[in-house]
């Protein structure tokens, strides 16, 4: 375990390897820094639960005493989000930051997070019949110039190469931001006939924009995702596959993630560089910001017309193909941490979370030790067989109540705690992550293997549900339904997501972005019965949209 | 050539548009032309497809899936064995990069340099990493403290890149590939030595279990070691038709020369300051060039049963008048079966190619088991299987269809196994003298010679046989070491020897 006073000044962790550089570029770096440390040191160790201090009398075993720290605490997110979510992402050891500025290390606990959702969409990817491949990183700087608006979208995010090996390159290399260019080159060479589509490829990879303002997670210059790419003979197949695949995410945020995501289709202005129509799934984050956790493009023909990706029909006529992209990214892992965690901490669903019960041993006599230790690793192996994510946190160098703080702050959904009288009566003591205090612990349940296996899968479903229903209830009392620019204004203000029609122009638009910060998320797939005015113009709308400020 | 040309008996009910049985065949011999049949059968059997980068290549999903069997095996593996994966940046500061500086000597010609973000220069070029020792030990340095922190065992699956001039080959020498990369650290060196070798083995696991690929396990020899580590144990394979050695896979201990520069410092059980053992290990995705090499034949890939994506395709064999679709409703049932059992198998039942150019098109792919099924196998309540392997063909009965299908996939991947090893065991000489040498480096032998282990022996070695065909150099020291009786002389230097050593040219 590292604690997280052990994190060096931030200055040590990049002097010896930086000192060649600018002060410039020092500036920068550090600028992206929060002051980590202050944040641990400054608080007290108020938040740990009183009734722990009924069972455990922590300070007093006589064991080794915590490695010269005090109990490490976050700053409360109620006090302050962005710091609150620093603080977790450094104490929880989900990653850190990269020796490039606007980089990210994702350390074991934040990436088993990414693998949960890998797992998951890798098997819903190739169900809905994609394959997985993998195209270069490199390409050529020609080939993102061929789609106009692409290149228009992305050519400021742009990584260029252009020295390798020692020499100075012909033609510069893009890092990609993206795949649709390259994957459309060889879409090319590989479609020919209409038995030849609909082709559906997916690739997990890494890519890369030089974005200037940066968070963990949620964006980051180099990050993970799954890009999806399809192309199809026609309109109608391209915009079914776009609907699925915007759909496997939403059910994945749902059923997974227990974030109770808006899907909807972006508005023109938010469209996707290249796409006729781009889809999303809007997660509200605990401060009530937006964040777009996944999108489906359905590009049209603007790749294939660009790149000449034709194919012959059955009718033996050259017809360009329709195509679709889709991804979901590490940005994902972010809104899991905002969705969910509390002032304590991380509070992860129980299917992501890395580890979903961890059991905690408590003696206070030498003893006792023996006894509370077998029976912890009995029923740690018991949960193992059944298949869940166990951890045995059986270190002498903790008290418990240390424990229990740092596996609540680690999002832990369940916890044991097995102590020698639990010993004697064959029973354990169980909490729950989402429900703190007296009221989400339980005593005397019995350690015989099908009833306590039972038991505990039925509370790790109980908080599945639990976690999503209460972003459901947060998403909708923050939604506000506004009929007037006015109405919207207030909302935003309020730090509110707002919802009203809209049949109003880009322009329009783009002044509510200047004038509130707030931007249209989407026109959700959920729309209201009944004829709308358009909260701008008073004129006739065919659709709500939901407005609010994002990530 | 591939032989869909003898059956015209195929086509089923509709010929629509049967495609003209041409252009499916390879056009140069694995024999004759070694290296212009490795690019066309990785290009035909749809693994690769080149790309406009010279020295990137397309990984398509018939090899992806081959590298998503192994990772499967691997990462389940090392899971086992408490290491955890982790995502360190491609990005690597110059500064950093710089700080190990044998290492860097290695890497530097390599690097490929981001100076520009859209239309900016950078005000420090940034380094893509070939490797990621530099990117992640100042982390190292940073987390570990006590002993309570050792071992730290982490892994990365990802794409690195090295910007090399010599003669790009698809899955062999790439400038960009996909791997993983093991990164761990120990309070002793017990612990790591005993690591190298756990790893060392899962190696050997996939090259001779997955791959059907026999490796020798053996450590490199000072100069051909891992630049910066203490020492670097391998699984070499050898390639009969090139006569060449290559390295499979390897597993390095890295001592404490990267602790002491990167400061990865512990306090121990006593309270003193110590410096951390550490280790790297990798394999990437040239295990599957290394496969294609060994096992392709002149109709295509050749895959081992364990690594395939499809294991079993079946292919109906309709006839004029007979009952079409009780053969297709035949083949669908076959799938399901063998689906169902955990078998990874495929119909193809397009109606626009005849068999006889299915049979070539699964070939050129290397599917292991092909199964046809026509009206006779109907009537007989059978099927025939083909073994891509040898070509053997069995009749089996519907009845039994899974375990007879089981126990041909197992004989399958054995004997794919049995043959390249019983080639490469061909390719072995044992030398004693320069003289024997020269002939049996002529020969592109797999040579076995006693060495004087010495690095400027070595060289010698290196600067006498360099030539057209590139310089020999040591493979690796096997561990399993024939006797060596006393006396026995170094091939090259005529000093005594000290140990067994495998030479010859390598990829």
């Amino acid at each position: 375990m590292v604690s997280s006073l052990r994190l060096p000044a931030l200055t040590s962790l990049i002097s010896p390897s930086f000192t060649r550089r600018s002060t410039v570029s020092l500036r920068r770096r550090l600028h992206l820094r929060p002051p980590l440390a202050a944040g641990f040191s400054a608080q007290s160790a108020a938040s740990s639960p009183t009734e722990t201090e009924d069972r455990v009398d922590s300070k007093k075993s006589g064991r080794v005493q915590d490695r010269g720290s005090t109990d490490r605490v976050i700053t409360p997110r109620s006090q302050d989000f962005n710091a609150w979510y620093i603080d977790v992402i450094a104490n929880a050891e989900l990653a850190d930051y990269g020796p490039v500025r606007g980089t990210m290390v994702i350390r074991p606990y934040g990436y088993a997070m990414w693998e949960a959702i890998q797992d998951y969409l890798n098997v819903k990817f190739k169900e809905t019949g994609h394959s997985n491949m993998y195209f270069p990183q490199f390409i050529p700087y020609s080939f993102i110039e061929k789609e106009a608006s692409h290149v228009e979208g992305f050519s400021p995010e742009l990584a260029l190469v252009t020295i390798g090996g020692g020499k100075e390159l012909e033609e510069k290399l893009v890092v990609r931001p993206t795949s649709e260019t390259i994957v459309n080159h060889m879409f090319t060479q590989w479609i020919h006939s209409y038995r030849d589509l609909p082709l559906m490829i997916n690739q997990w990879a890494n890519v890369t924009r030089w974005e200037m303002r940066t968070k963990p997670f949620v964006r980051t210059l180099e990050f993970l995702w799954q890009e999806g790419h399809t192309a199809h003979a026609t309109l109608e197949e391209a915009e079914k596959e776009a609907l699925q695949m915007i759909d496997v995410y939403t059910k994945f945020a749902y059923e997974q993630a227990a974030i109770p995501v808006i899907a909807g289709r972006k508005s023109k202005v938010e469209t996707f560089a290249g796409a006729d129509k781009t889809y999303t799934i809007e997660a509200m984050m605990g401060d009530r910001k937006a964040l777009q956790a996944g999108t489906s493009h359905n590009l049209g023909q603007n790749f294939s017309r660009a790149f000449g990706t034709q194919f012959t029909d059955e009718n033996g006529l050259r017809q360009h193909v329709w195509q679709t992209s889709w991804a979901i990214s590490t940005r994902f892992v972010g809104g899991i941490i905002m969705t969910h965690g509390d002032d304590a901490g991380l509070m992860l669903p129980p299917r992501i979370a890395p580890i979903q019960v961890v059991i905690v041993p408590i003696w206070k006599k030498v003893d006792e030790k023996t006894g509370v230790l077998d029976a912890a690793s009995s029923v740690a192996e018991t949960l193992k067989n059944a298949g869940l994510k166990v951890k045995l946190d059986d270190t002498d160098q903790r008290t418990p109540g240390w424990k229990f703080n740092f596996w609540e702050m680690k999002g832990v959904p369940l916890r044991i705690e097995i102590g020698p009288r639990d010993v004697s009566s064959g029973s354990v003591v169980i909490s729950r992550r989402d429900i703190p205090g007296k009221q989400g612990k339980v005593f005397g349940i019995s350690m015989e293997p099908s009833i306590l296996e039972a038991y505990v899968k039925d509370r790790l479903d109980e908080i599945q549900s639990s976690l999503l229903q209460r972003a459901i209830s947060f998403r909708d009392s923050n939604i506000v339904d506004v009929s007037s620019y006015e109405e919207l204004k207030e909302a935003i203000s309020l730090g509110k997501w707002a919802r009203g029609p809209w049949s109003a122009s880009d322009a329009d638009e783009l002044r509510i972005k200047e004038e509130t910060g707030a931007t249209i998320r989407c026109f959700p797939f959920e729309q209201p019965q009944g004829t709308k005015a358009c909260l701008m113009t008073g004129k006739p709308a065919d659709e709500v949209a939901i407005f609010a400020k994002s990530y | 050539m591939a032989g869909g040309e003898k059956k015209k008996s195929g086509g089923g009910g509709k010929k629509k548009e049967v495609k003209k049985e041409t252009g499916l065949g390879l056009s140069f011999t694995k024999d004759e032309n070694f290296g212009e049949w490795y690019s066309e059968v990785v290009v035909n059997g749809e693994m690769i497809e080149y790309y406009d980068i010279s020295g990137c290549y397309i990984l398509r999903p018939w090899a992806m899936s081959i590298w998503e069997n192994m990772q499967t095996f691997f990462d389940a593996e090392i899971k086992k064995m408490k290491v955890k994966n982790c995502y360190f940046p491609l990005f690597v500061s110059p500064g950093v990069l710089q700080k190990e500086k044998d290492h860097i000597e290695g890497f530097a010609p390599e690097v490929a340099w981001v100076t520009k973000s859209g239309e900016s220069d950078l005000e420090v070029p940034i380094a893509i990493r070939p490797t990621s020792e530099t990117v992640m030990y100042p982390y190292y340095s940073k987390w570990i403290r006590g002993h309570r922190d050792l071992p730290l065992k982490l892994n990365q699956w990802c794409n690195v890149v090295r910007w090399e001039f010599s003669n790009p080959t698809p899955f062999i020498r790439s400038r960009e590939f996909l791997w993983q990369e093991g990164h761990t650290a120990f309070a002793t060196k017990e612990e790591a030595d005993t690591e190298v070798l756990q790893i060392l083995e899962l190696y050997r696991h996939i090259y001779e279990e997955f791959l059907a690929i026999p490796v020798t396990k053996g450590r490199k020899s000072e100069l051909e070691k891992f630049a910066g580590g203490l020492y670097t144990t391998s699984v070499e394979a050898f390639i009969p038709n090139t006569g060449r050695g290559i390295q499979g896979a390897t597993s390095h201990c890295l001592g404490q020369n990267f602790a002491k520069m990167f400061e990865i410092n512990f306090e121990n059980e006593k309270g003193e300051k110590s410096m951390v053992w550490q280790n790297s290990w990798a394999y990437s995705t040239r295990t599957i060039g290394v496969m294609v090499m060994v096992h392709g034949d002149n109709k295509g890939l050749v895959l081992p049963p364990k690594v395939s994506a499809l294991q079993v395709i079946v292919i109906p064999v309709p006839y004029k008048d007979a009952d079409t679709q009780g053969i297709f409703d035949a083949c669908a049932a076959t799938v399901v079966t063998l689906s169902d059992a955990g078998i990874r198998a495929e119909a193809d039942l397009r109606e626009n190619y005849s068999p006889g150019w299915k049979y070539s098109n699964w070939e050129m792919k290397g599917v292991p088991l092909r199964i046809e099924i026509g009206p006779r196998d109907l009537a007989n309540n059978q099927v025939r299987a083909v073994r891509r392997d040898n070509g053997e063909k069995t009749d089996i009965s519907r009845v039994f269809l899974v375990e007879q299908v089981k126990g041909m996939l197992d004989k399958i991947q054995q004997n794919l196994f049995d043959v390249a090893k019983q080639k490469r065991d061909a390719c072995i000489e044992v030398v004693k003298t320069w003289d024997e040498f020269v002939k049996a480096l002529g020969q592109k032998k797999l040579i076995l010679a006693p060495w004087c282990d010495e690095e400027e022996v070595e060289k010698d070695v290196k600067a006498r046989t360099r030539g057209e065909m590139g310089a020999a150099k040591s493979l690796c020291t096997p561990f399993e070491q024939p006797e060596l009786p006393d006396g026995t002389k170094c091939f090259a230097s005529g000093k005594p020897a000290k140990k067994w050593t495998y030479w010859g040219r390598s990829y």
